[in-house]
Formats: structure tokens, C-alpha cells, sequence
């Protein structure tokens, strides 16, 4: 089974593009395949208070123990380190 | 409403803060409210909210970075104005704490808050106010001053849009009480149009509260601290009193408790009127106090009689040794008696507590014993709680009967907190030498729409009785002149306000003078560098024409023409 994640952003805005590109670049370095749902906070404001996203871009696990980067994901090590205890629990 | 045209307000219900910004916080902007912890920042936001809806049927969100909404009732469900049935309905909480497990990896930005936030206020009628409490948290993540930035003009844009009016709370950094020391949120505090400082610190071990407002776009306030308690009725902050004097004037008499002294008084103390006892130590100002709480109870008239630093049992002893019966009054209710430590507490807190059972209890009679030993707890708060004990009293028709401990030689000191010229009856205790003998003398310095005897009695304390003898005199004369002795008094208290107001002129002159001066440094280091400017266009000026002649010689000997006969080279 594939992991999944979903990324909250602000449509947009530059760092949620940023944010996108570098989930992707990640999971395409550690080869990952992964279900990335990504969604806009301001259109669907219920589901991130439901999730409790304070800010964009956030990036959530959606299984297993709740796992959160907030921010651009431009600290690439932080990215991987995440990516990694999501394969671990995957595997 | 506001005296500023253009700027409207919106009140934050707390009546001292309300007044000094003579209507609340800007409507439809953004407030910022910095002190340190446990300066009162939650609870005056959370007392706005709540005091809105009551007041205003007004709504507002409540954004907590810091606190989980539920501990935050916990805190605030004690206060007067905390009611539940507002709870997520007027007050709708927003839990912005940062989840466990939270990594910040990068730049991040706040439209995740603002997308919920939209949401929760689409289902709320007549919002009014957003607060933003402790967003020092979510911005002290962001390491770029530059994001901090903005984030905050985003916050403000954004509320800005939908006329929200906005409170936002931050902790200050620094210990002091400069804008330096919170250079983070410098741009915090530039980019709101009104900003509040809270403050509690310790005086003479005594906590005290103040509030000041730092800056009010567009608005005339007050920048002068205001003292500020927090107790059961939330943050109170004294009404400084309105302009004008509206009281009832009353044309009944109630009686000093001593009928010789009614006599001299033409009849006794107007009813609402303030009443001043002065003395020296041992003039027997408390018996005098005692005589007429007794003669108010036992007409049976509501009394509250308040003690600083003597307890009540020694106060009731006392006076019964001079035939002053207090007990009987105390068993018929009518007379209720409190004995607090002027040490115990800031002198706001006192005043919040005489004021409280003023209230409670509207007594037609009070008297506050001494008024003066509040002054050891701050002389200018002290006179501010007495204007107000004196306001409150008149406008409730209780007649306030305060004593004031004088320190020595009554003729070199006012009275400690400037009570005489505040009251309508003004009686003096003091000494005086005679014949060998130390006799209590009384005088009445004034009283306010009454024929007076303006001559020192003598006081006498005997076994079972108060009463005054007749004209004291020495050699023939009277000791003191009371009219002159008043107007001394006066005389020295303008010559004391004459220099004051010199100092206070001279100070200002002198700091004009040092701020001129740095201006001047300023002018002459701007002309310094205007002047190098100059030098350095004339320099690349003159360097270029150079560099183009010379390069107009080259070309022409490139050319190897025959020399020009004005241009040639030298």
C-alpha cells in the first residue's frame, strides 16, 4: 500500500508552490510513491480546522502516529527525515 | 462618541480605559496590547469580547496561540462579567496552538488560520472583533524579520477587508519599558494604530497595575500610566471622573455625633457633604470619627466605618472609654466596621474594596480612618482614590467623613493627599500649650455653605464624654486666626505649584535644548555630507572631461592629423 500525505497550501502563493516542488523532488530521490493529496486551505477552510492548520504550506501524515512539517519543506533534510519514518511504518 | 472625527471607536467596556481613550479602540483596525507575563493582556481582550456581547450584542473570536480555549475558561469563569451562555456563541474560541509533532521546515505563512478563520466567522452574526492572543508564539518560529513583517500586514489586510476590528496580544522581551528592548516586534508595534502597554511591577513590594497607552493613530488620549487592579469585576481601571460635577446638593443636616460642635458648625455636616478631620497623632480624630459613625448608626442610618492599621475591637474599646458606643450599632447591623492593612495591598486594590462595599451595602454614612495611610502606599494613587471615594459618595448622598494623620507642624505641610481643598467641612486638630498645660484644641478651617464659628475650641475627652470648651484663649487672644492660617496655607501651596510648574518648564526647555542640539549635530552631518557629494561630483566631473579630452587627443593622434589649432596638445 501507498503512503499518503496531504499537503495543505494556499493556492497561490509562492510558498506553496515551492512546498509542492520539493515533496515531489524528495519522493522522487528516495523513489517513494506516495498519495499526496493536496489541498486549498481557503477552499476547504472546515477540513484544515478539522486538521488544525495554523499556517501554510503544512505537510501531514494521514495514517499513523500524526507527523507535521510546516513551512516551504526548503529544509530538505527535515523533508527526508519524514519520508523515511513514513517507509519505515509502511514497510 | 470620540472627539476625533473620522476615527471611530469601539469600547472595550473597561470604563477607565474607555475614558482615557475617550471611546475605546480604534473600530475596524488593529490594537496591540504588549507587557509582560501576567500583565493582564488575556484577560482585557477576553474582557472586551465578553463585555461586548453584553453590552452590544457584539461578537468576536477569540484566537489563542497560547492556551487551550478550556483552560482559558477555567481562568476566566470567576470574573463579573464571564457568562457562559456567550461561550462559543458571542465568544467563539479558536485553539491556535501548534499541534504536538510539529516540525517548522521553511517558510511559512498564515493563510492556514485566516482560511478557518473565514469559516468560523461566516456562521457568526454581527462579529465585531478578532484577538489574536500571544501571536508573539507563531512569529517568534519565523527566523526572517522580513516574514514577520509580512505576516503582520497580511493579519492586518486581512481584517482590515472585512471590518473587523483586531486586539492582538504579544509578550514583550525586554525587561524595561522602551520600544528597544522588543526589536523583534518593533515592526508589531509600528504597524498597529493603537498600542497599549501593560505592566505590573513591584512598589515597595506591593504589586501594582498600569496601563498606557503608547500610541493612538489619528486619536487625542491620554499617555499618562493608569493604575489598573484585576479583581472580580475584571480589569478595573478608576474613572478619573468626568469633567463636570453633577452631585445632588442636599439642605439636611446630620450631626456630628458631638451637639456643641453641631452648634459651632451651624447645625452639623451637610448630608453628602465630605468631611475632613486633621491632626497631628493623639489629637483624637478617630473619637471624633467614632462619635459621628455611632450618631449615624444609632439614627439608624446604614454605616460603614473603615479602619487602616487599627483593628476593629481595639477602635470599638477605645472609644467606649470616652462614652462612644459602637456595639450597639454593630449588633443592630446598622453600623458595619472593616479594619484592613494599608500594607496588604496596592492602593488601587484598596480603593477597588472601598468602592465595593460602598456599593453593596450604599451606607448614608462613611467614614475612612485615617484616609491619609493610604498615602504610604503612593502619594499621587493616593489622591486619585481619594477624589474618586469623595465622587462616589457625593453622587450616592452618603456623607464621607475621612482623617487625615498630619505630620508635625500642620502650618509647613498640606494635608498629606491635598483633601482640604476637596472638602466641603474641614476641621483641624491640634496641641496647644497653655498655661503648662497640653490641651486638644479644634478649629473649623472651613465649611462650605455654612455660617461657622471661625474660633479654636478646646477638646475635651473626659470620662463618658466628648465635648468642646468654650473660646480657647491665651493672654487674651485668640491662638490662631483661622482665616490666616488658610490662606497661608494657600500662599505656600501656590508657591509650591509656582516652583513646581518653573521645574517643569525648565525641564522641558532643557530637553528642546539638548533635542535642537542633536539636531543641529544631525544638520551638520548632513551638510558634511552634501558638501563631499559636491566635492566628489566635481571631482568625477572634472576626472571625466579629463578622461574625454584625453581620449579626443588619442583619437585625433590615431589619426595622426594635422593638429587642430585651438585644441592642440600641449
Amino acid at each position: 500500500m501507498r503512503p499518503r500525505l496531504r499537503l495543505y497550501v494556499a493556492a497561490g502563493s509562492p510558498r506553496s508552490r515551492a512546498a509542492r516542488r520539493a515533496l515531489e523532488d524528495a519522493l522522487g530521490a528516495c523513489r517513494l510513491e506516495a498519495l499526496v493529496e493536496v489541498v486549498d486551505v481557503f477552499a476547504a477552510p472546515e477540513k484544515a480546522m478539522e486538521d488544525r492548520i495554523l499556517v501554510t504550506p503544512t505537510l501531514l501524515t494521514v495514517e499513523g502516529p500524526r507527523r507535521a512539517l510546516i513551512g516551504d519543506l526548503s529544509d530538505r533534510g527535515a523533508l527526508d527525515a519524514l519520508l523515511r519514518a513514513v517507509m519505515q511504518e509502511d514497510a | 462618541m470620540s472627539a476625533t472625527a473620522g476615527l471611530e471607536k469601539s469600547p472595550t467596556g473597561i470604563a477607565g480605559f474607555d475614558e482615557i481613550t475617550e471611546g475605546g479602540i480604534p473600530r475596524g483596525r488593529a490594537t496591540l496590547l504588549i507587557g509582560g507575563p501576567g500583565a493582564g493582556k488575556t484577560v482585557f481582550a477576553l474582557e472586551t469580547l465578553f463585555r461586548g456581547a453584553a453590552e452590544r450584542g457584539a461578537s468576536g473570536v477569540f484566537v489563542a496561540f497560547e492556551e487551550t480555549p478550556e483552560l482559558l475558561r477555567g481562568d476566566v469563569s470567576s470574573f463579573d462579567w464571564y457568562d457562559d451562555a456567550c461561550w462559543e456563541r458571542e465568544v467563539a474560541f479558536v485553539d491556535a496552538q501548534l499541534p504536538e509533532g510539529v516540525t517548522p521546515a521553511g517558510a511559512f505563512d498564515l493563510n492556514g488560520l485566516l482560511a478557518g478563520l473565514e469559516a468560523r466567522l461566516a456562521g457568526m452574526e454581527r462579529a465585531e472583533t478578532v484577538v489574536f492572543d500571544g501571536v508573539d508564539v507563531l512569529l517568534g518560529l519565523m527566523e526572517d524579520p522580513r516574514a514577520i513583517r509580512r505576516e503582520v500586514l497580511r493579519l492586518r489586510r486581512w481584517a482590515g477587508a472585512r471590518g473587523l476590528t483586531v486586539l492582538v496580544t504579544a509578550k514583550s522581551r525586554g525587561r524595561g519599558d522602551s520600544l528597544a528592548d522588543d526589536r523583534a516586534f518593533d515592526f508589531l508595534q509600528f504597524a498597529m494604530d493603537c498600542v497599549v502597554r501593560l505592566s505590573a511591577r513591584l512598589v515597595e513590594r506591593t504589586a501594582f497595575r498600569a496601563l498606557r497607552v503608547q500610541k493612538y493613530r489619528g486619536s487625542a488620549h491620554s499617555a499618562d500610566e493608569l493604575p489598573f487592579v484585576i479583581g472580580p469585576g475584571g480589569i478595573t481601571a478608576p474613572s478619573q471622573g468626568g469633567a463636570e460635577l453633577v452631585h445632588r446638593v442636599s439642605e439636611e443636616s446630620v450631626s456630628s455625633g458631638v451637639p456643641r460642635l453641631d452648634r459651632l458648625l451651624g447645625g452639623g455636616f451637610w448630608r453628602g457633604s465630605s468631611v475632613l478631620i486633621s491632626g497631628v497623632p493623639g489629637t483624637a480624630k478617630t473619637t471624633l470619627a467614632g462619635s459621628f459613625a455611632a450618631a449615624s448608626a444609632e439614627a439608624g442610618e446604614p454605616t460603614l466605618f473603615v479602619s487602616f492599621d487599627e483593628s476593629v475591637d481595639q477602635i470599638v474599646r477605645n472609644l467606649r472609654s470616652v462614652g462612644i458606643d459602637l456595639s450597639r450599632g454593630l449588633e443592630a447591623g446598622t453600623l458595619e466596621m472593616h479594619a484592613l492593612r494599608t500594607r496588604s495591598a496596592n492602593v488601587e486594590l484598596h480603593a477597588e474594596r472601598l468602592m465595593r462595599w460602598i456599593r453593596r451595602r450604599e451606607p448614608r454614612a462613611v467614614v475612612i480612618d485615617p484616609l491619609s495611610a493610604l498615602v504610604h502606599v503612593g502619594q499621587h494613587a493616593a489622591e486619585s482614590v481619594a477624589l474618586r471615594l469623595v465622587d462616589t459618595c457625593k453622587s450616592r448622598g452618603a456623607t464621607l467623613l475621612s482623617t487625615s494623620l498630619e505630620p508635625g507642624d500642620p502650618r509647613n505641610e498640606s494635608t498629606p493627599i491635598g483633601l482640604s481643598t476637596i472638602c466641603d467641612t474641614w476641621i483641624h486638630l491640634s496641641y496647644l500649650e497653655h498655661g503648662g498645660e497640653r490641651n486638644r484644641s479644634l478649629s473649623i478651617m472651613k465649611s462650605r455653605g455654612r455660617k461657622h464659628s471661625n474660633q479654636v475650641r478646646e477638646l475635651v475627652l473626659d470620662h463618658g464624654r466628648v465635648d468642646l470648651a468654650d473660646v480657647f484663649t491665651a493672654g487674651g487672644e485668640v491662638l490662631m486666626g483661622t482665616l490666616r492660617y488658610e490662606r497661608e496655607r494657600e500662599a505656600e501651596r501656590r508657591a509650591k505649584e509656582r516652583r513646581r510648574a518653573v521645574e517643569r518648564r525648565r525641564h522641558e526647555l532643557e530637553q528642546a535644548l539638548a533635542e535642537n542640539a542633536h539636531r543641529l549635530d544631525a544638520a551638520k552631518l548632513e551638510h558634511d555630507r552634501l558638501g563631499a557629494m559636491l566635492e566628489d561630483l566635481r571631482d568625477r566631473a572634472s576626472h571625466d572631461e579629463e578622461m574625454a579630452a584625453r581620449e579626443e587627443r588619442r583619437v585625433a593622434d590615431l589619426r595622426a592629423a594635422d593638429p587642430d589649432p585651438g585644441g592642440g596638445a600641449e
